[in-house]
């Protein structure tokens, strides 16, 4: 109130000479509140030229009257004030607060409930549309985890675990004595351990009589004689149709090494077979004497796979050769090829 | 199931200082008296990030073998592995199961093997490229020795798996810390070419007596051979048929195999469900009962530890006044 009382008397209190035309003013300004404080300015700019207009009419002859004009008018404007002031606060306590009204009717309760339990409802739901569709769109993370790609509890920035020591955290807890321990919810009696260093000795000492064994270090196929420098004992027989392991292997013992340890580059098979292929395409186009380093396309059939549908080729080149007087060496060459590619497959096999 | 020695070690008594960034723990361990240490904040965050002390030589080779199949070789080998993983350590884990390759099914990454070791021994591709690196844990790498229809050729013995070791040791990104080998079951050539380059092994056994006989051989083979430090998990521990004695306790196990224990791992429903979605169960949340064991089994294969204590049954857990009402 005190702070409503300032507002309102602030401009008031501006010392002007005010003429009795002010009071005429008066019921212009009205009491609407926001009325007053809005429009403020501009009434209070014609009320003061009209003062002025009046002080400049009645003369500067008589400034006593003029003072006791102007205290009278303040006090006027003051009561005018007050009034106003009262009227508002008689109508503010002639309202009933919120609170009041409520406890005054039960339905009023069960309303509100309602309106708070429709809002909150409302809220969920416009949250879960506009959800969805985020959820729905390709390529999402969401979409990712619902596809497996990603696991649901490790997206992004992975969490922080909830413990990082197995034997001291929330699921594990030892009694004070020692005697049992508690793990996910579950209490366990604990025993010591009472095995000792003589009885694991013991132990081992048995096993080295019962079971004599060494280990094998080299694989032969069944059939195969052993090597004269080879412990017969370290010998393991691989029969020719196990399942999965055998004793056959087309690279050395050196070249597996090297593949093994090679770091960079192309590996050793990938490397080969591009050479070969390399060298072969060099031959060919030197056999048939081509200085363009163009592909023929006769000679890249050679490299195709042998299709029935070969077969019609391979006549038709062996006329078109004869043609070109070149039949001495299509008829070795064509076979030779067949034969590599074959083997090339046959290779491939096994490590597909 | 935990080592009663840790509780007495310094870094156990550490670790019973460690207050992990946990609002859970907090309502668990109130603390009894007003008294308030001074705040160190250091301390605090080297006790958060405390890791296992690694023991012995890097890179260390352990063998995960048994000899009877089905008993969880591959299961103990990509939970242990995650869990090293997970510790902070390299790991490439070799499925050397030649004819029955299961370990890139249990990870989840039977879709990304594109090359194994044949191919490398052949020239068709480089190690790195034969090497599968997990996504959720980047230190975790999974090498395959063979494709299903494909045979191992076997002229050079176990000498391929050594190559392989040593070219690891070599390689740019560092030597791994741990190398695991899935070793297939049997004793039979596969056997052979996955322990040769081993310098532990982990024996993985259940408690029936068809299993013990076939690890008792396994570890006599392993020790003819040469490998001496021989540690057992023993998985699928019942403890409500042990106390009705319908299974041997895993005391029992240890007294008939003389092995030193690695770890518990209890029977869990949770394991097949993990193997079928190709997520180990050491990365569930919450975790799981055998998740945990298999935790604790990996901090102690780092720390070269054994255990001092095991599980032998369940207690009915201790009820308070009000425990009808829920509390």
């Amino acid at each position: 109130m005190a702070s409503f009382w300032t507002l309102q008397l602030h401009p008031i209190s501006i010392p002007h000479r005010v003429s009795t035309n002010a009071f005429e003013l008066r019921p212009q300004l009205g009491f609407n509140k926001s009325y007053r404080i809005w429009n403020a300015k501009n009434k209070y700019k014609d009320f003061f030229l009209k003062a002025a207009g009046n002080s400049s009419t009645s003369g500067e002859d008589n400034p006593i009257k003029d003072e006791k004009f102007l205290i009278k008018s303040k006090r006027n404007v003051m009561l005018v004030l007050q009034n106003q002031v009262s009227r508002l606060q008689e109508t503010i306590i002639s309202l009933p607060p919120i609170i009041l009204s409520i406890k005054s009717s039960p339905y009023s309760k069960l309303a509100l409930g309602f309106c708070i339990a429709a809002s909150v409802l409302i809220v969920a739901v416009r949250a879960y549309v506009a959800r969805k569709p985020r959820y729905q769109r390709q390529g999402s993370v969401a979409d990712l985890v619902r596809r497996g790609q990603l696991n649901s509890d490790r997206r992004g920035i992975s969490k922080t675990p909830m413990y990082d020591d197995p034997f001291n955290n929330p699921l594990v807890k030892i009694s004070k004595n020692n005697s049992s321990v508690e793990m996910c919810g579950k209490v366990y009696r604990l025993a010591p351990v009472t095995l000792t260093r003589e009885e694991q000795n013991i132990h081992q000492k048995r096993r080295s009589r019962a079971y004599q064994w060494k280990r094998p270090t080299i694989f032969l196929k069944e059939g195969d004689p052993v090597p004269a420098d080879v412990d017969p004992d370290t010998v393991r027989w691989i029969p020719a149709n196990h399942p999965f392991a055998t004793t056959i292997s087309d690279i050395t013992e050196d070249l597996a090494q090297n593949n093994v340890y090679q770091k960079h580059g192309v590996p050793f098979r990938i490397q080969a077979e591009h050479e070969a292929l390399q060298k072969k395409l060099e031959a060919l186009q030197g056999d048939q004497k081509f200085n363009n380093l163009v592909i023929d396309p006769g000679t890249a059939r050679n490299f195709e796979r042998p299709f029935k549908s070969n077969i019609k080729l391979d006549d038709q080149q062996v006329e078109h050769n004869s043609a070109n007087g070149q039949t001495g060496l299509r008829p070795e060459s064509q076979p030779k090829s067949h034969e590599s590619s074959s083997n090339s497959t046959s290779e491939e096999k096994p490590t597909q | 199931m935990t080592s009663l020695q840790l509780l007495t070690e310094p870094s156990s008594l550490s670790s019973s200082n460690f207050i992990p960034f946990n609002p859970l723990y907090k309502t668990l361990t109130k603390p009894t008296t007003k008294h308030y240490p001074k705040p160190s904040p250091i301390r605090s965050v080297l006790q958060y990030n405390r890791k296992p002390e690694l023991a012995g030589d890097t890179p260390r080779v352990v063998v995960i073998t048994s000899g009877k199949g089905g008993v969880g070789k591959t299961t103990t080998t990509a939970n242990v592995g995650l869990s090293l993983a997970r510790l902070g350590f390299s790991v490439v884990a070799i499925d050397a199961d030649v004819g029955l390759r299961n370990l890139d099914l249990l990870l989840g990454l039977e879709n990304r093997v594109n090359y194994t070791v044949v191919e490398v021994l052949n020239g068709d591709c480089r190690l790195d490229q034969a090497l599968v690196r997990d996504k959720r844990w980047s230190n975790f790498e999974l090498l395959c020795i063979s494709k299903p229809r494909s045979k191992l050729p076997l002229g050079f013995g176990g000498k391929a798996l050594v190559w392989l070791v040593d070219a690891l040791k070599d390689r740019q990104e560092g030597c791994p810390d741990f190398i695991l080998i899935d070793c297939p079951a049997g004793i039979d050539a596969g056997f052979i070419t996955a322990i040769t380059p081993a310098n532990e092994a982990v024996l993985v056994t259940t408690p029936d007596i068809t299993a013990l006989r076939d690890a008792d051989r396994v570890t006599g083979l392993l020790e003819c051979d040469g490998i001496r430090d021989i540690k057992m998990i023993v998985n699928r521990v019942r403890t409500d048929l042990i106390r009705g004695e319908d299974m041997m306790s895993v005391l029992d196990v240890q007294e008939m195999l003389g092995l030193s224990l690695l770890g518990v791992i209890p029977e869990d429903s949770e394991v097949i469900r993990s193997t079928n979605r190709g997520f180990p169960l050491v990365l569930n949340k919450p975790p799981t009962l055998a998740g945990l064991a298999f935790e604790q089994a990996a901090w102690r294969l780092v720390e070269q530890d054994s255990m001092k204590a095991v599980m032998v049954e369940e207690e009915p857990k201790k009820r308070g006044f009000f425990s009808f009402f829920g509390g």
